[in-house]
């Protein structure tokens, strides 16, 4: 019997055609409930004592496919999908943190992400410290007796700051806490943060896993590497559950513990739930995800020679690159690419930016990352407006970076296409005097 | 719940329901490098069906504490001296894959324990590769690794699960990485070791299920045959399942058991 490689994985996890009426292809079921065979089945469903579907929000036989694919694919013990990246990083908060808690934070990521910790969570009493992600000493100091996870993304998103996954990893497994790793920006193609030692990991599906920019999705992927009951720090799988009789998850589930929690608790009482058309969409870009993201990467390796010897481009930035702070770690860790978010700087400055965000005409101008299409943004006019200037500055942000997300497009068209939007930046820029 | 045997933590699961002695008692005996977990769908199931379940876990195994015992014969004595411990005087006993190996020595060495007798994926003897015992002293991740691999049919090796969500091959992985390191080791060694089982079946005297599975590469169907052969009794066949029955078809596993009990 074959221990099954990425690609077929890709392809096949998760599903087997199903015995009624042969269908290859992941059947949607869109429904939102499911007849029980009796009362005893229902009863069975109900005390999480056999498998099976009882409402859509909290499990859906499309959306199961996706999730043991992304649990198969991640090495985790199981996945929950979820309607977007932000609800499953909140569900997974929800599971593990309570009033009075407090979470260690990088500081260099997705605007929404830190927003939530800043200012949401710290609304209902859990407070949060960010820190730089590559800084593995402030990290450690920053840790307290009533932390309850460190969480990062492994690529910063947009200053790709690398978090070096198994050197944080040794500091949250001393402390007895478990590493959250935000993985969007990598996917498990580049690399998978719970075999380097991380506990859980959040997917936006939106981006690459999804990668054709119709649906969005999320997703917690449970490792199952972490014992819940070494201390009293987790309580929520410790003790007894608020439903369920009671049942003490950490026991009764063992490694799956966290994913039962957020089933229970974060599908259920919130329901951030994704729908089975979405799943059946992800799927489809999920098959041909290692296609697609070594394409994307040889795409990106062009575009940077391209950009770093381009005459109006005045920075680039890219893990890849030797001048990046982090790039030995990058390589180390992510070997087979280190992803297709590109920044640089337009010399010119603000104007010269607009111009070339304007003036590029493949390339799509749109608040997005991972499309199968190449995506172009101004962070500092978007994603990121909302920080403030000091937030800003703390985030790696400066007023002239474009972001580029590498997409698939015969890479001489696209950096034709960017050669002409550079040279309309160009002329603003030397209608400004030449600014830089 | 939790106890103290032989100056040793022992955490013995209930499936999630309050546990009374005097009831009817169902007790699971779990395989090498497993725990109480692995039952986890069988556990819960009867519990809420009015049975009183339970399912220790074996020293150096899942949420107990100490070290692995070295042969079948030692683990048929502990279970004898936790049942003294808990108070209960007859179970009605089901063991998968070694645990099948220490039921047959209880229920032959202890009959008036026993009422009944069930055997899922098991064998008379279960000779393990001296590759694999030996991979499981000196890289034990390895050796889990080639046991997940061995110990699920095709739904396992493609990740389904009756569980939404969940992947076989990873949980099963997990939980037996979480043993206490060498918990393996000696659970396979003592399979080696393991040889009175023609002799312990012939002298069972209660009734007694056997559940073989099509597709069982660790305890071939024609081994857990011949084990029903030995045994007599009642004969399920799961022709799509791997070893880890109890939890890739759990529902075929329940139903043949709820008829047996």
């Amino acid at each position: 019997m074959a221990d099954y490689k990425f690609d077929t994985l890709s392809l096949h996890a998760g599903q087997s055609p199903d015995a009624r009426f042969g269908s290859r292809a992941v059947p949607i079921h869109q429904t939102t409930s499911y007849v029980f065979d009796s009362t005893e089945h229902a009863a069975a469903l109900f005390n999480m004592e056999i498998g099976g579907h009882i409402y859509s929000r909290l499990t859906n036989p499309t959306v199961a496919v996706l999730e043991q694919r992304l649990a198969a694919l991640d090495g985790g013990v199981a996945a929950i999908a979820t309607a977007s990246g932000m609800s499953a990083l909140f569900v997974t908060v929800l599971a593990l943190c309570s009033a009075g808690d407090h979470i260690v934070s990088s500081s260099q990521m997705y605007g929404a992400n830190i927003n939530l910790f800043e200012h949401t969570l710290k609304r209902y009493g859990i407070e949060t410290t960010f820190v730089p992600p590559n800084n593995p000493t402030a990290i450690a100091e920053a840790i307290r007796p009533n932390t309850k996870m460190v969480f990062g993304e492994v690529i910063g998103n947009p200053g790709m700051d690398i978090l070096d996954v198994p050197a944080i990893a040794k500091i949250t497994n001393a402390a007895g806490i478990p590493l959250v790793i935000d993985a969007t920006f990598n996917t498990p193609w580049m690399i998978k943060p719970i075999e380097l030692g991380a506990n859980v990991v959040i997917h936006s599906l939106t981006k690459w896993i999804g990668g054709h920019g119709i649906a969005l999705g999320g997703a917690v992927i449970d490792g199952g590497n972490f014992d819940w009951g070494q201390n009293d720090k987790f309580p929520t799988l410790t003790t007894p559950h608020f439903g369920y009789q009671g049942a003490i998850l950490w026991e009764e589930f063992g490694p799956a513990a966290l994913s039962i929690r957020i089933r229970t608790e974060g599908m259920m009482n919130v329901g951030p739930c994704m729908s089975p058309q979405n799943a059946f969409y992800i799927l489809q870009g999920l098959e041909t995800l290692g296609l697609r993201m070594e394409k994307h990467m040889s795409n990106t390796k062009e575009m940077l020679e391209f950009l770093v010897n381009h005459e109006q481009i005045s920075w680039v930035k890219h893990p890849s690159l030797s001048d990046h702070p982090d790039h030995k770690a990058a390589m180390r860790l992510m070997p087979k690419g280190q992803g297709s978010i590109i920044t640089c700087g337009i010399k010119g400055g603000r104007n010269a930016g607009r111009a070339f965000i304007e003036g590029v005409q493949l390339a799509s101008h749109l608040a997005n990352v991972g499309d199968a299409k190449t995506l172009v943004i101004h962070p500092g006019s978007t994603t990121h407006s909302h920080l403030s200037a000091d937030a800003m500055a703390s985030a790696g942000l400066t007023d002239d970076l474009i972001r580029i997300s590498v997409g698939l497009e015969d890479i001489k068209d696209l950096k034709d296409d960017f050669k002409q939007a550079l040279r309309t930046a160009g002329k603003v820029a030397s209608a400004n005097g030449g600014a830089a | 719940m939790k106890i103290i045997l032989h100056n040793t933590e022992i955490f013995a699961s209930t499936g999630g329901r309050s546990f009374d002695a005097a009831g009817s008692v169902v007790m699971f005996i779990h395989g090498s490098g497993q725990s109480h977990l692995g039952f986890m769908l069988q556990h819960r199931s009867f519990a809420n069906r009015g049975w009183q379940c339970i399912t220790p876990d074996m020293p150096g195994h899942g949420l107990s504490k100490g070290t692995a015992l070295k042969t079948v014969e030692l683990m048929a004595d502990w279970y004898v001296d936790f049942m003294q411990a808990i108070g209960v005087t007859k179970v009605t006993l089901v063991g998968h894959s070694m645990g099948g190996l220490i039921g047959l020595e209880l229920a032959s060495r202890y009959p008036h324990l026993v009422s009944k007798a069930a055997f899922i994926s098991t064998a008379l003897a279960i000779p393990v590769n001296d590759a694999l015992v030996d991979l499981a002293a000196t890289k034990e991740s390895a050796a889990i690794a080639a046991m997940m691999d061995w110990g699920h049919g095709p739904s396992g090796h493609i990740h389904e699960h009756t569980m939404p969500g969940t992947s076989h091959m990873q949980y099963g992985s997990r939980l037996m990485a979480s043993n206490a390191p060498g918990s393996l080791h000696a659970g396979l060694a003592a399979c080696n070791k393991y040889t009175n089982g023609p002799t312990a079946a012939a002298a069972v005297t209660c009734s007694t299920l056997t559940i073989v599975c099509g597709q069982d590469r660790m305890t071939p169907r024609k081994t857990g045959l011949a084990l029903h052969g030995a045994l007599g009794g009642e004969l399920v066949e799961i022709p799509h399942s791997g070893h880890m029955s109890i939890t890739e078809q759990p529902l075929d596993v329940n139903k043949a058991l709820q008829a047996f009990f």
